[in-house]
């Protein structure tokens, strides 16, 4: 890195403090820029982590007032609480409990004096603002905990993954490079034939995919959720090729000319080059394993042990009752780890660029 | 990620995963759920418990749950028939569940006879429910009536008297007279409980329809829609012997009410409104902010608080029809072993219905069992809900059912949801044309197949 | 042997993880359900079929769902097919920019909301474009605007489906970020000495240099619009409202197929979808030896 950007900066003739003063201001420019579209984008994050703090009066009452989660301050008067509101009167405005409702007039206790006799206020009480605190429920995320087996689901997850990507990298990136580098006869027609394969909609595919997997007695298994995956699928066999045809074939042929042979090729010069890519494949599968519902789903019916997260999340998603706080909290839940594995990756996206600004 | 981790993972993952189960000497039986109720996590509990104490007692049989969850329920379900990796019993289905997978149920009558099984524990009207042409197809489990509920805290607030506790008491209005319980008070009290943001109601001219907060009624989860015109009487959308798509003025003017709720008088909420964070999205009575809801009696499985009571449904006419639901267990006409899933079908209508029907939220069928049920809902509902009225609709029930089959029932039950889904979705609706419009598609719809 | 046979060998080599795969995963199913197209299979009546020949293929042409489904999906590619090139390439671009600070947390913050499940992020965007309390209206209405009702309206559901779609878009970004990644910084001093500005370094270096990657996003794009499903199918809860809006031609095909148990039309309306998204797909191909740039001088 620092080697290119003093080639770039060397470059420029203008005074070296109008040039750092530029510099800082394009930084702080395009930072805010991105700072706003980061905001806009993550504002349904916004939406979703305030859901998951809320019980689900919380959310009822957001619909219409504050986003945030607010419980209404209560009056307890002989046994029952009663809501404490904002009434307007001539001498100002007072904080009254609201005792009782009615079209015309309400009738209000003073929390401060509740011996004293009612006080009758004329007009709508939905008028009135009512008096809040902020009351998080970060109770929801110990009941998805409890109710979700976290450990567990992310055990098998990881699992099942980790071994799905290790058979993607495996097979993707043998089979990317003999499209990408090799003299096969009918190339193109079996190139056509591999994205022909993402085309054809799952849902026709499912019943005689699943019927195979049953009829070799893999369903009730990890099996078909991890052995596929080895023999390269159409994604990311396209994509790594993209990137492959991207790398100029010199270095291949010096390697060649020293006697390199096709796999030594690949270790020491193909895939040093690829990192950026191969990582975000990794990325991808990961992602995907964690997300992939309907297939694990059929697979794993009525094995609860093996299920992964994304299956298991979904108690709170049944009929007649749904929870969405506790959809969310759980969504967030499953999240954490993904998002930190991709923070993580990026070291090498970083690495990425400097292999590839060293070394040549 | 170090190697050492990862070959711990790699290896365990095989050890739990990868091999496929050993074969056993028992019998497995696998109970799929998810076409109906069954899901929600106490539920999932209850049904755990009644599979481990059936697996208790019968050493030869390993019964076996699979819970999917509703959204996906009927495309698992199709993929494992279809694969010939169906499960054996199936449910709690309904009837509109049933119909969908028609052509799939085992016939009961000869295990019946084969085992001698007792079904005057039932009566004979429970029983010839489930007796169609393809044989005996279930065993009474539950009924759920339908019930209007409300909240009687929204009543006091409007100065209103709560609706009446008993099909033929009448409504008694603010000022003291009495008028029958019909569709009419009903949409009139309804329009009262309906306010926007500055308290006023919908009946007043200053009322603003695009800030509602509290709505009056709705026909809470109408499904795919045969529900909501039940209130006029009941009917069905195909004549059996002339084979016409058909509707009569009953549900006509029911189809109205409820468009006219929506879109003139404003006291139902719209589809858009129903979805709102307002409405709970899409469980509106559960949100405290709706009156009046007509549901069934499967909606105390989820229903949450306890400022909620039951009353009677409104008539039409002077006359009373309260739509029903049944559901139960069914066999899957093709499975290995009809006589170990006859044992377990047995077994969950019989000893462990009470404990399944308790978070089910169904009636039992078999009257001695009712008081019981009642009680253990008490127990949940502290607030002593008025459940003398749910049982007195089972007397106005209706018939032909609202999920009563038809031909080509999957394409016919689609066009209804879509023809629903209209209304509920657009103003300025002509409706006696677009039920013109749908009867005729709905004509093409059985023509398809008759 | 020659070289070039020797090359071919290990070629075959290489490649047979997926030949294996194809002739033991993928061939099987491909071969069923294009046998099923001419048949009757219902899933309610598995063990009646029927052979039809052509006829579920005739039937295509007098099913009006057809045209309509095909017509929303068209409706909605207008949008959705141009920012699905654009806004990857822009953002990952404004991620890759030297002065930009915060990059790792950036990065990750974008690539988020892709990894939220589907199920999630509907009901997330269904509280946020509801008509009545979603935020995006209330917002409007804090400008004085009356928002529409976007998930209820024929028309207005396109741009909904569409933000909802952006909201995915970390896949994209992250492929192209990749590519990015990837070019020879020696090719972006060679163009500043050749006195290039940031804007000529984008257009004649990186702009090149990333077009496999661009073409890659096209391509799927194409191929993901005929397959657009899962979205409309919870968002409609698998209706397809309102009207027939979000009766894309996946969801009528899955409708058939799932709903109305008919697998035997429904896969003929799945080899429709494929003979139209090959062709697309094949004309890409034949599209890109114009614009695709290949280092490496192989190409389609």
């Amino acid at each position: 890195m620092a080697i290119q950007t003093r080639v770039i900066s060397s470059t420029i003739a203008s005074p070296w403090y109008l040039h750092q003063l530029g510099k800082f201001g394009a930084s702080a420019l395009l930072t805010l820029f991105a700072l706003i579209l980061v905001s806009a984008f993550l504002t349904p994050f916004a939406y979703s982590a305030l859901t998951a703090i809320k019980d689900k009066e919380q959310i009822t009452a957001s619909a219409r007032g504050s986003i945030l989660p607010v419980d209404r301050v209560k009056f307890t008067y002989e046994g029952k609480e009663y809501d404490v509101v904002k009434v307007p009167f001539e001498d100002g405005v007072r904080e009254l409990a609201l005792f009782i409702k009615g079209r015309q007039e309400s009738t209000f206790i003073d929390p401060a004096d509740p011996t004293a006799e009612p006080i009758v206020w004329k007009g709508s009480w939905r008028t009135l603002e009512p008096v809040e605190r902020l009351a998080p429920r970060w109770g929801n995320f110990a009941i998805a905990w409890q109710q979700v087996n976290f450990p567990r689901l992310i055990f098998n997850t990881l699992v099942i993954a980790v071994l799905g990507v290790i058979g993607t990298l495996l097979s993707c990136i043998s089979v990317a490079y003999a499209f990408a580098r090799f003299p096969i006869p009918g190339k193109r027609i079996l190139f056509l034939i591999l994205i022909g394969t993402i085309i054809l909609p799952s849902q026709v595919t499912l019943v005689p995919t699943y019927t195979f997997f049953a009829r070799i007695g893999w369903v009730g298994t990890w099996l078909p959720l991890i052995v596929p995956h080895f023999f390269a699928n159409a994604y990311n066999v396209f994509l790594i090729r993209q990137y492959f045809l991207t790398l100029p074939r010199d270095l291949d042929e010096a390697a060649m000319i020293d006697g390199a042979g096709p796999f030594r090729i690949l270790l020491s010069v193909i895939i040093p080059q690829s990192w950026p890519v191969i990582v975000a494949v990794a990325l991808f599968h990961t992602v995907f394993a964690w997300n992939d519902y309907f297939m694990p789903l059929i697979y794993l019916l009525g094995k609860p042990e093996l299920q992964p997260i994304s299956v298991g999340i979904q108690v709170f998603n049944f009929q007649y009752g749904q929870q969405p706080h506790l959809i969310q909290a759980t969504a967030l839940m499953g999240l954490a780890l993904p998002v930190l594995i991709f923070f993580m990756a990026q070291r090498v996206f970083m690495r990425g660029v400097v292999i590839t600004g060293v070394e040549k | 990620m170090s190697k050492k981790l990862l070959l711990v993972l790699c290896l365990l993952g095989l050890a739990l995963g990868l091999v496929p189960a050993a074969a056993q000497d028992k019998v497995q039986i696998v109970w799929f759920i998810g076409l109906g109720t069954g899901g929600a996590p106490e539920q999932r509990e209850m049904q755990e418990k009644v599979v481990a104490a059936f697996n208790a007692a019968n050493p030869d049989i390993e019964l076996v749950l699979n819970v999917a969850e509703n959204t996906v329920a009927r495309d698992t379900l199709s993929t494992l028939i279809a694969a010939g990796n169906a499960p054996d019993i199936i449910g709690p289905v309904g009837s509109d569940g049933a119909n969908a997978f028609g052509g799939n149920w085992l016939d009961l009558q000869p295990l019946v006879e084969k085992t001698g099984y007792n079904l005057t524990q039932w009566n004979e009207a429970a029983v010839n429910f489930y007796r169609t042409p393809e044989g005996l197809i279930g065993l009474p489990l539950a009924t759920f009536p339908s019930m209007l509920y409300y909240r009687p805290a929204m009543f006091d607030e409007a100065g209103l008297n709560y609706p009446p506790a008993n099909y033929g008491d009448p409504y008694v209005m603010p000022d003291g007279t009495e008028v029958e319980w019909d569709v009419d008070t009903l949409r009139e009290i309804a329009m009262i409980l309906t306010v926007d943001a500055n308290g006023n109601d919908a009946t007043m001219p200053e009322f603003d329809p695009d800030n509602i907060v509290q709505w009056g009624f709705h026909f809470q989860w109408y499904g795919e829609g045969r529900q909501i015109p039940t209130l006029w009487g009941a009917e069905s959308l195909w004549n059996p012997e002339t084979g016409k798509a058909q509707m009569g003025e009953a549900w006509r003017t029911g189809y109205k009410w409820f468009y006219d709720g929506m879109w003139k008088d404003h006291f139902i909420p719209t589809a858009a409104a129903e979805q709102s964070d307002a409405l709970g999205a899409g469980n509106p009575f559960n949100s405290g902010n709706l009156a009046m809801a007509q549901s069934h009696l499967w909606y105390t499985c989820c229903l949450e608080g306890s400022e909620w009571n039951a009353a009677a449904l409104p008539s039409y006419q002077g006359k009373w029809n309260v739509r029903l639901h049944a559901d139960t267990f069914r066999i899957f006409k093709g499975t290995k072993h009809p006589d170990e899933s006859f044992r377990v079908l047995t077994y969950l209508v019989g000893e462990a219905s009470l404990d399944l029907l308790s978070v089910y939220g169904g009636m039992p069928a078999r009257e001695q069992d009712q008081d019981e049920f009642f009680r253990r809902l008490d127990e949940k509902y502290p607030q002593g809900v008025n459940w003398e009225v749910v049982k007195q609709g089972l007397n106005y029930s209706d018939n032909p059912s609202h999920e009563a089959w038809m031909p080509n029932y999957l394409k016919a039950r689609d066009r209804i949801s879509a023809f629903t889904t209209l209304l509920a979705n657009t103003p300025g609706l002509d409706v006696d044309a677009e039920i013109d419009k749908f009867l005729a598609d709905l004509q093409a719809i059985f023509d398809e197949v008759q | 042997m020659s070289l070039k046979r020797i090359q071919q060998i290990w070629g075959f080599i290489f490649l047979s993880p997926w030949i294996i795969g194809f002739l033991a995963f993928t061939l099987f199913p491909l071969a069923a359900s294009l046998i099923l197209s001419f048949t009757d299979y219902n899933l309610n009546r598995a063990d009646e079929i029927h052979w039809l020949g052509f006829a579920n293929y005739m039937k295509i042409f007098t099913d009006p769902l057809v045209g309509i489904s095909l017509a929303a999906t068209f409706k909605f590619a207008l949008i959705a097919l141009p920012l699905s090139i654009i806004l990857p390439v822009g953002l990952a671009a404004l991620l890759n920019a030297k002065q930009l600070k915060g990059k790792r947390i950036l990065r990750t913050l974008f690539y988020m909301p892709y990894m939220v499940p589907v199920v999630s992020s509907v009901y997330i965007w269904q509280g946020m474009l509801n008509t009545e309390t979603g935020w995006i209206n209330r917002f409007l209405g804090l400008l004085g605007i009356a928002g529409p009702n976007w998930l209820n309206d024929i028309v207005w559901i396109y741009p909904a489906l569409n933000i909802i779609g952006i909201w995915g878009i970390g896949n994209a970004f992250l492929i192209t970020l990749a590519a990015m990644q990837g070019v020879p910084t020696e090719l972006y001093e060679a163009a500043t000495v050749d006195g290039a500005g940031p804007w000529g370094r984008f257009r004649n270096v990186t702009l090149p240099m990333i077009s496999p990657v661009i073409f890659y996003n096209l391509v799927l794009s194409v191929i993901g619009l005929f397959r657009y499903f899962e979205i409309p199918y919870i968002l409609s809860q698998g209706t397809g409202r309102p009207g027939n809006a979000q009766m894309f031609f996946n969801l009528h095909l899955y409708k058939t197929a799932f709903v109305f148990k008919e697998m035997g039309y429904g896969s003929a309306l799945a080899w429709l979808l494929f003979a139209m998204a090959f062709i697309a797909t094949l004309a890409l191909f034949v599209s890109s030896r114009r614009w695709v740039y290949y280092a490496s001088g192989d190409g389609f």
